[in-house]
């Protein structure tokens, strides 16, 4: 009788074991400078304390709830963590409203620069959809490639999200509490911004050199950035254009004052801001506006 | 002859795209800049105000390091590990060009600027517009004026004309007004609220 309480015992025991198992999934990645090539899936928990490359001939699918950690090292002395993920190959981060991809420091107390960034870098195929990236120098930089980048959130930052000489297209994210919300050096990009929120950064768009005026950004909320809404760097000498956005504010003059431009140095270029919205847009509709001319 | 041409122009795309890679990837981080400071308040705040204004005019990301004086703000300047800090027009000349001493403000200027652009490599851009006797050796003025090492202008050629900007902007009383605030309290707040009432920021 107690032999055969003690053998279900054991069998209770061993199902609990298995199912905590399974419940508690697989182990950590812990990844140091490594490449990717070839098709690689994350999923649960990764750490990286380096540079992880994902090679021209690597794919890289992120699954929905992922969080990417990142090692706050500076090896380097300059102030900015040394991991970073830089994609030449394709990354596929499509997260869930539910189950976001989350890029993230390790940091206990984690602060902006503890890792250096996402960076794509003429990467083949690059498409993020609900991820999160924050305590980064940058939370994504798009350089050199074609990049889609919707329903995410970019926080805590230096820069929230940083591109030059790209096609980018960025609709239905969140930029907040960076210390440039989207920063960028056109360089013939074709850029097209929409339903995104840039807001509580310290400035909101940086245009830090050589833009045309040829970014498309437009139906955004660009609101309450506590030094400048927009900004144009030092070597900005031409003017850029930023129509139908909601600035918080109506007042063309009151909208003016946001901008550091012209009225600041004879140097640069003027910001203008015409057809005001008069109220935010919804960022959850930017998928009805996704093929429309704003 | 057509395999040698095909292995030259195989040759000079793989060096564009490096050339390109290596650019991009430097300019999306790119160099830190280092500013040295001496150990007290004027120095603090001026060393702040650099950083400030290029960082937040330029994007760069500055830092501001700590040196014990002036000869070693110089080593530091000559082995590039600081890319600029403040110095005074008297010290250069005395102390670190080890010259005869010279009166007059404008000619003790043109003097030190010369000898470090020539035999130095490093640049005297535009000075503040105050003196200080506390760091002037005997005979001599003490014209304060950043110094910037000429690989660094070769690098960020725009920073030249930008930290020019602050030629002329602090005259003796504002400089003191600086040094009080900044011995009482943060060194990069008093920069940076100099820099906005200025609307150099």
């Amino acid at each position: 009788m107690i032999s055969l309480l003690r053998i279900r015992l054991a069998l209770v025991v061993a199902v609990l074991c298995l199912l905590s198992s399974c419940t508690l999934g697989a182990p950590a990645l812990k990844l140091e400078d490594s490449v990717i090539e070839g098709k690689v899936i994350w999923s649960g928990e990764v750490h990286i304390d380096g540079i992880v490359t994902v090679k021209k001939t690597g794919h890289l699918t992120i699954e929905p709830g992922t969080r990417v950690l990142f090692e706050a090292r500076d090896k380097d002395g300059d102030g900015i963590g040394d991991a970073e993920l830089l994609v030449e190959g394709a990354l596929i981060a499509r997260g869930a409203e539910d189950a976001p991809i989350i890029f993230t420091s390790a940091a206990e107390q984690p602060k902006a620069s503890d890792w250096k960034y996402l960076y794509l870098d003429f990467a083949r195929e690059a498409e993020l959809d609900y991820v999160i990236s924050e305590y980064a120098y940058s939370g994504l930089q798009v350089h050199f490639c074609r990049a889609r980048v919707t329903n995410s959130i970019f926080r805590y930052n230096v820069d929230g999200l940083r591109f030059s000489t790209v096609s980018l297209y960025a609709a239905g994210n969140r930029i907040y509490g960076n210390r440039h919300g989207l920063r960028y050096e056109e360089r013939g990009s074709e850029a097209r911004l929409h339903h995104n929120d840039i807001r509580d950064n310290e400035i909101g768009i940086f245009v830090v050199t050589r833009s045309d005026d040829k970014a498309r950004i437009e139906q955004n909320n660009i609101t309450n950035n506590s030094q400048y809404n927009v900004k144009l760097g030092w070597q900005q000498p031409g003017g850029v254009t930023l129509p139908n956005n909601w600035w918080g504010i109506s007042d063309p003059v009151a909208i003016q004052k946001t901008f550091f431009d012209r009225q600041f140095d004879d140097n640069l270029g003027v910001v203008s801001a015409p057809q005001v919205l008069t109220k935010a847009v919804k960022l959850s509709d930017w998928q009805k506006h996704e093929g429309a001319t704003p | 002859m057509s395999t040698i041409r095909i292995l030259f122009n195989a040759l000079l795309v793989v060096l564009i795209i490096t050339g390109l890679t290596v650019s991009s990837a430097q300019a999306c981080v790119g160099k830190t800049l280092v500013v040295g400071a001496l150990d007290n308040p004027q120095q603090q705040v001026l060393a702040e105000m650099l950083s400030v204004l290029i960082g937040e005019r330029t994007g760069t990301t500055v830092k501001v390091v700590s040196v014990a004086g002036h000869a070693e703000a110089h080593d530091a300047m000559i082995r590039a590990e600081m890319d600029m800090y403040v110095e005074y027009t008297g010290v250069g000349q005395v102390i670190i060009l080890k010259e005869q001493p010279i009166a007059d403000s404008d000619e003790l200027y043109k003097a030190v600027k010369e000898r470090y652009n020539q035999d130095l490599n490093l640049v005297w851009l535009k000075p503040f517009g105050f003196s200080d006797e506390r760091y002037a050796p005997e005979g001599t003025v003490a014209v304060a004026a950043p110094v910037v090492r000429k690989d660094t202008l070769k690098k960020f050629p725009a920073l030249a004309r930008l930290i020019n900007k602050l030629g002329g902007s602090i005259d003796d009383p504002t400089m003191k007004e600086l040094e009080t605030a900044s011995a009482a309290g943060n060194s990069r707040d008093v920069a940076r609220k100099f820099l906005k009432e200025k609307r150099f920021i």
